[in-house]
């Protein structure tokens, strides 16, 4: 299993309309609305890095999403 | 499902509160009408066996029926816990978390045994039982390097006193015994309880999230062993014949502690769910609503003349301002936390592994990832204020040498796959 951030930033005006986009998404964990450099960072979990591929392409063909920058999880360490 | 993790989370902790008002009723009839022979200690025992051993034949065929399969999903996946597939086996991992929560759910059944023969009215029941968050506000600060902020101490305080006003006020008096199996056993023995089964329910499973249901079904075969070997050791050493007792309890009564231990089945489970979504003291922050879900059941109860009700006014005024006093801790504490992800970017040279342990140190840090990419680290924290924020997180990153720069973003609002 692989896990990953996607950090999204979006145009003004398009945060709440993308959010629902990226619900319907497969392999989607979590989706959180941030303030600060970013404005949207969604978890992802995949089996293999194709997977991962199309959750991407699907989260950069929502209207309104600018840029993403994909972060790889390699450890963690959670409560 | 992708939806809203708060609503989630609020939704399965109310239910599980109601359904835990229901249940505490029926023992309350149970423990009153059936268990009320002249030697308190073998009534509490005997209460206490039967429970469990009930429990696990009520359990067990709960939960196999919750594992048929139904367009390849099993029903309990679809109704109850989507990481449900069916019932199993526990892993090894589990082992020790299952026997902590066993061996704490069986001295805290015995001791709520022994108080609903003090105690026949099962709002003051529920209500001495919410005095919990005070010990679990203590222990996360222990184990979940979580240091409680004035407004945690106020909210638990509040909810403490309102609980405690709430069960006077039906009561009329102070029963001291009460008191102290409250204070010393049951919720001592609930927050170590709450705490293991969070653990296990945070636990990945064959690569999915644990499920509660196996949880709540392990559990009850934990403590059903250790309620026997407590029960044992004490007839072997008193020459009591406590054992016998409960074991024809569970063959005399069986129906009505089938009916419990059934409707307790869906409470825990829902219970132990939203563990796995929230702080255990937060979950029973507003597990306390149960006091306000009692009241109708007390009055039932006091219909039919099984428990008695005060109608003097001064009582109701005071367990009216024991409800406020509860929600407005609740609310207080549910409802202000501070979520937010920092992304950190290392100096060159330097050894992640390393930095990754003094991140975990930071009070407040809940998730700690390495990541490759643009950032070397993704830190994510949950603090009380933002206040907190700066001085706990912050401050404490700023003294990492490693760290080359690092970047904040708050959380506003979060949705989940659950």
């Amino acid at each position: 299993m692989i896990s990953a951030y996607i950090l999204i930033t979006m145009k003004p005006g398009n945060v709440d309309k993308a959010t629902k986009e990226m619900r319907k998404i497969e392999n989607v964990a979590k989706i959180s609305v941030v303030a600060g450099e970013y404005d949207i960072v969604v978890r992802a979990q995949v089996k293999n890095l194709e997977d991962l591929l199309s959750v991407t392409d699907k989260l950069q063909m929502i209207e309104g999403v600018n840029r993403t920058t994909t972060q790889i999880i390699e450890k963690e360490i959670a409560l | 499902m992708i939806i809203r993790k708060k609503y989630l989370f609020y939704a399965l902790a109310l239910t599980s509160s109601f359904i835990a008002a229901f249940v505490t009723t029926i023992d309350s009839y149970v423990g009153n009408t059936f268990f009320h022979g002249t030697d308190p200690i073998q009534n509490a025992v005997a209460f206490s066996f039967s429970l469990f051993f009930v429990g696990i034949i009520a359990t067990f065929i709960i939960a196999l029926i919750l594992s048929l399969k139904h367009k390849g999903k099993s029903l309990g996946s679809k109704l109850l816990d989507p990481s449900f597939k069916r019932l199993r086996l526990i892993k090894k991992s589990e082992l020790r978390h299952h026997l902590i929560a066993g061996l704490m759910n069986a001295i805290n059944t015995i001791g709520y045994c022994a108080l609903i023969s003090l105690v026949y009215d099962p709002s003051v029941l529920v209500s001495f039982s919410q005095i919990v968050i005070l010990y679990l506000l203590l222990m996360e600060s222990i184990t979940e390097k979580n240091i409680p902020t004035l407004a945690e101490v106020q909210s638990s305080i509040i909810v403490t006193f309102g609980a405690i006003l709430a069960s006077i006020s039906l009561h009329g008096e102070i029963n001291v015994p009460s008191l102290l199996i409250v204070f010393l056993i049951i919720n001592p023995t609930w927050a170590f309880f709450s705490i293991f089964q969070r653990k296990l329910k945070m636990m990945h499973i064959n690569g999915k999230l644990n499920d509660a249901i196996n949880i709540r079904f392990w559990n009850v075969v934990f403590s059903f062993l250790f309620t026997t070997l407590i029960i044992l050791f004490w007839d072997i050493i008193s020459g009591s014949q406590y054992l016998l007792a409960g074991i024809l309890a569970s063959i005399y009564f069986f129906p009505w502690l089938f009916l419990t231990m059934s409707t307790t089945f869906f409470s825990y489970v829902l219970y132990i769910r939203s563990l796995g979504l929230g702080n255990a003291s937060v979950n029973n922050a507003i597990r306390a609503s149960s006091i306000i879900f009692a009241v109708p059941f007390s009055i039932i109860l006091a219909l039919y003349g099984l428990s008695p009700f005060s109608t003097d006014p001064v009582m109701l005024i005071i367990k009216v301002i024991g409800m406020i006093l509860i929600v407005m801790g609740i609310i207080t504490f549910a409802l202000t936390q501070v979520k937010a992800y920092i992304f950190i970017t290392l100096k060159p040279g330097h050894a992640r592994k390393e930095v990754m342990n003094k991140l975990w140190a930071i009070p407040g840090v809940s998730h700690v990832t390495v990541t490759a990419g643009k950032y070397d680290f993704i830190v994510k924290v949950s603090t009380r204020t933002l206040v907190k924020g700066y001085e706990r997180i912050i401050r404490r990153i700023d003294e990492i040498d490693e760290v080359q720069s690092y970047k904040w973003n708050s959380v506003l609002k979060d949705w989940e796959n659950i």
